[in-house]
């Protein structure tokens, strides 16, 4: 693998940028993704789409569970709650540092 | 460290996000505007159903407008789910009571989004979007000048036909 650079941390993951194949890198703990911009678009959307009150609502989601799938179907993953929140934290912070992102990622998590 | 992302987007996320309810927005008013000519073809308003035929497809042009910018921008643009859909009308009048609010709904989120990119500097967005400004007041127009003809000419019998004849062909 080229060598990367971290770009920005949550709890649970990071996010790296290669500057050398132009793509970023996201470690999951347990696996490390690689996606082109792209896929990285995408995957905020995705994120973004998350109905987090579902989560604590027992009727429409008892388990509090999402089931994410990445990169045009290559990878699978199923978050829970924390795992959600933390992610959206990611990527707001990663999105600001990136500089695409006109919002301080504090005042685009309260949004 | 090389800037790849701004390489690959010109647009701010945030803008992108606009652009996209934009997309949705611009869709179901297009699907709205079928309804609406549906119902006005089946009770014989043929003119009012051209006209809103016509908004149909403009609403669904404006959308494809929106639709084409974000993804030349690097953005990536969703194509929207429509649902919803009211057939319902209880009158001529109603129908395009209904357009005008639609229309003044469009120009608000519009004016919306242009004052956020503005905010955030996203010039591109800003400039982009002026067409859509001027377009709005027009399709407004349009529709309020319509309503100003059940003032004129009533609400019943004869005069119902009478403001069918008078809707603008394009």
């Amino acid at each position: 693998m080229f060598p990367m650079e971290r770009i920005h941390s949550s709890r649970y993951y990071t996010f790296y940028q290669s500057d050398t194949e132009r793509c970023f890198y996201i470690d999951f703990g347990h696996k490390l993704v690689r996606f082109t911009f792209c896929e990285l678009l995408s995957l905020r959307q995705k994120v973004w789409a998350i109905d987090i009150e579902s989560h604590f609502d027992d009727e429409v989601n008892p388990h509090g569970l999402e089931i994410l799938s990445l990169c045009n179907k290559e990878h699978l993953f199923i978050l829970n709650t924390l795992e959600v929140l933390d992610l959206k934290d990611l990527l707001t912070g990663a999105f600001f540092m990136l500089d695409i992102a006109a919002q301080h990622p504090v005042l685009a998590s309260k949004a | 460290m090389k800037d790849i992302a701004r390489q690959q987007m010109s647009i701010k996320v945030e803008s992108m996000d606009m652009l996209n309810a934009q997309i949705q927005m611009e869709g179901k008013a297009s699907a709205s505007y079928l309804a609406m000519a549906s119902w006005c073809d089946q009770r014989g308003y043929a003119r009012s159903a051209d006209l809103l035929y016509r908004q149909s497809a403009e609403e669904r042009e404006h959308m494809m407008k929106i639709f084409k910018f974000v993804n030349d921008c690097g953005g990536n643009a969703l194509s929207p789910e429509i649902k919803n859909i009211n057939h319902d009308f209880s009158s001529l009048e109603e129908v395009f009571e209904t357009a005008l609010s639609q229309e003044i709904e469009v120009t608000k989120s519009i004016n919306n989004i242009v004052a956020t990119a503005r905010k955030n500097n996203d010039f591109g967005v800003e400039n982009f979007l002026q067409w859509f400004v001027t377009e709005q007041l027009e399709e407004e127009k349009t529709m309020r000048d319509i309503l100003d003809l059940f003032d004129l000419m009533g609400r019943d019998g004869i005069a119902l036909k009478l403001i069918d004849e008078r809707i603008p062909a394009k």
